[in-house]
């Protein structure tokens, strides 16, 4: 049997055992409902609000300006549409590359009349401060930009992204689903007043993620119902989820420092490997301002998909920068905004690693690519 | 996406890859939607394919596709190739799933245009020797 390798850490991770542990517990013996009065209710509170007050300590903020949501793309959408509603109409700053929860809330609220800018992004796919600067307009009532994007890992200046927020006094709004537990986030010093962050992208399970809304943040619930997370999102929490995510930020609080020295290692060791060996092969994304553990690269007139599926059946598991659905193929959105040519964009490999992933795991995935991009290209024909 | 065995044993090892010498008939199929690109090089005798060469840019099952076509029309005539139909390349690679029909086609369109152009040459050196 082939090693099996997994190098797609930015889709999802492994959930650490000690987070399996930790919700183990409220799925059986804790599995009241906390909005209910009674011991069985309080009893699955209690984890609740256990999990609450571990990401507010690692945030540094009050725990009731945590609310637990569904998943990253929930919480981008309540920060998006939440803060736009309250206001009604007004224009809305966010940037090309955005994920989509962010980009399609807005194109949504831009049909409601509300009106966007959408920033362009430098070859690294970094934000222009100055862009910012100059996008502002009397009634800009949101800038929503992510701090690091999950294809290409480039971190935005979110310092001096969140100071032009403030000095304007314009509610600021950071994706960080791929940097939360990942590298330092310091919402004073980013002068933040939402960010969305998730539980599977760092050891914890899937459909659960959190919205940090500072307290005195003007905004609207997107869901009705019942009065939980303080009236802010309605419906019973996914109390076993939410107690996990908890622990794995607990752990991550623990590990964070040394683990990004280490994937930075190698990531690098990747990089270094791969454009020694493979002819016309560029990496993209930042070259030192990236999270620690992605590493996404084109390979010239190859296509991506080839190469994902020739890595597969060595065992070993990342994704493609393009997509090809129903036989429409579409080069990522974020290499094009970042102006990458078509015939590099569409050999697109993102490699995001993780906790399992070893020297020797590096070597094999470079030793692997080699060949099998000498043997993709040598049946391609040249085109006319 | 799961793919059948047959068609990962030819994405794996590709039968026929690469070009050809002074071959009797070329074709492309090109899929723009998706940017696959298959060329087809033909040895031809007595109206009957006798080698079929590919080189594709594509995505695993565009490869495979192409793959196994040169081995469904080794034998076949001329004729026979203009008839030929994506399902026909589509058993060959094990079947394909909805998304990824356009492999077959595009392998199929490539293969009809290099008969096309075979024949056109043979016409040609008919009317030549005439």
């Amino acid at each position: 049997m082939n090693r099996q390798v997994y190098l797609d850490h930015n889709a999802s991770t492994p959930v650490h055992p000690e987070v399996v542990d930790a919700m183990l517990p409220y799925f059986s013996e804790r599995f009241g409902n906390p909005s209910s009065v009674h011991g069985f209710g309080r009893a699955a509170r209690e984890g609740l609000e256990t999990a609450r007050e571990q990401i507010a300590h690692f945030l540094r903020v009050g725990k009731e300006e945590i609310v637990f949501t569904s998943g990253g793309t929930e919480s981008d959408n309540m920060a998006v549409k939440g803060v736009a509603m309250a206001r009604r109409s007004g224009h809305i700053i966010t940037s090309k590359i955005e994920h989509h929860a962010v980009l399609r809330a807005v194109q949504n609220l831009e049909t409601m009349g509300f009106a966007a800018t959408y920033l362009d992004v430098d070859g690294f796919g970094m934000v222009d401060p100055d862009a910012l600067r100059r996008a502002i307009r009397p009634d800009t009532i949101l800038i929503s930009i992510m701090h690091a994007n999950s294809e290409i890992g480039t971190i935005q200046p979110a310092r001096e992204l969140g100071a032009i927020a403030r000095e304007h006094n314009i509610p600021f709004h950071m994706d960080a689903v791929q940097t939360f537990g990942k590298v330092p986030i310091d919402l004073d010093a980013f002068n933040i007043d939402l960010i969305s962050f998730s539980g599977h992208k760092i050891y914890g399970p899937k459909g659960v993620a959190g919205l940090y809304i500072k307290k005195g943040t003007k905004m609207v619930s997107v869901q009705h119902g019942g009065e939980h997370e303080r009236r802010r999102r309605a419906g019973t929490e996914n109390v076993a989820s939410i107690v996990g995510f908890g622990k794995a930020i607990e752990i991550r609080a623990r590990d964070m420092a040394e683990e990004a020295q280490r994937l930075t290692t190698l990531r690098e060791r990747l990089w270094e490997g791969l454009s020694r060996r493979v002819p016309e092969v560029r990496l993209n994304g930042h070259p030192t301002q990236r999270v620690p553990g992605t590493c996404n690269v084109c390979f010239r007139h190859v296509e991506s998909e080839s190469i994902v599926l020739g890595l597969d059946l060595k065992g070993i598991g990342v994704s493609a920068g393009s997509a090809c659905t129903s036989g429409n193929v579409e080069p990522s959105y974020v290499l094009v905004a970042m102006g990458v040519p078509l015939d590099w964009a569409m050999g697109a490999v993102r490699h995001s690693l993780g906790r399992s992933t070893t020297a020797e795991d590096i070597d094999y995935v470079i030793e692997s690519t080699e060949p099998l991009v000498a043997k993709l290209r040598s049946a391609m024909p040249a085109r006319a | 996406m799961r793919y059948s065995p047959t068609l990962i044993d030819h994405f794996r090892n590709p039968r026929n890859a690469g070009m050809m010498r002074h071959p009797d008939g070329v074709g492309e199929g090109e899929f723009k939607e998706c940017m696959d690109l298959v060329r087809f090089h033909l040895r031809v005798m007595a109206g009957r394919v006798v080698e079929a060469r590919f080189q594709a840019y594509g995505c695993g099952p565009t490869i495979a596709a192409a793959s196994a076509a040169t081995e469904v029309v080794a034998g076949a005539s001329l004729l026979d190739l203009l008839e030929l139909s994506a399902g026909e390349v589509e058993a060959a690679v094990g079947g394909l799933p909805e998304a990824r029909r356009h492999a077959a086609e595009v392998a199929t369109l490539g293969l009809r245009a290099a008969a096309r152009d075979a024949l056109s040459r043979t016409d040609t050196r008919s009317e030549r020797d005439a």
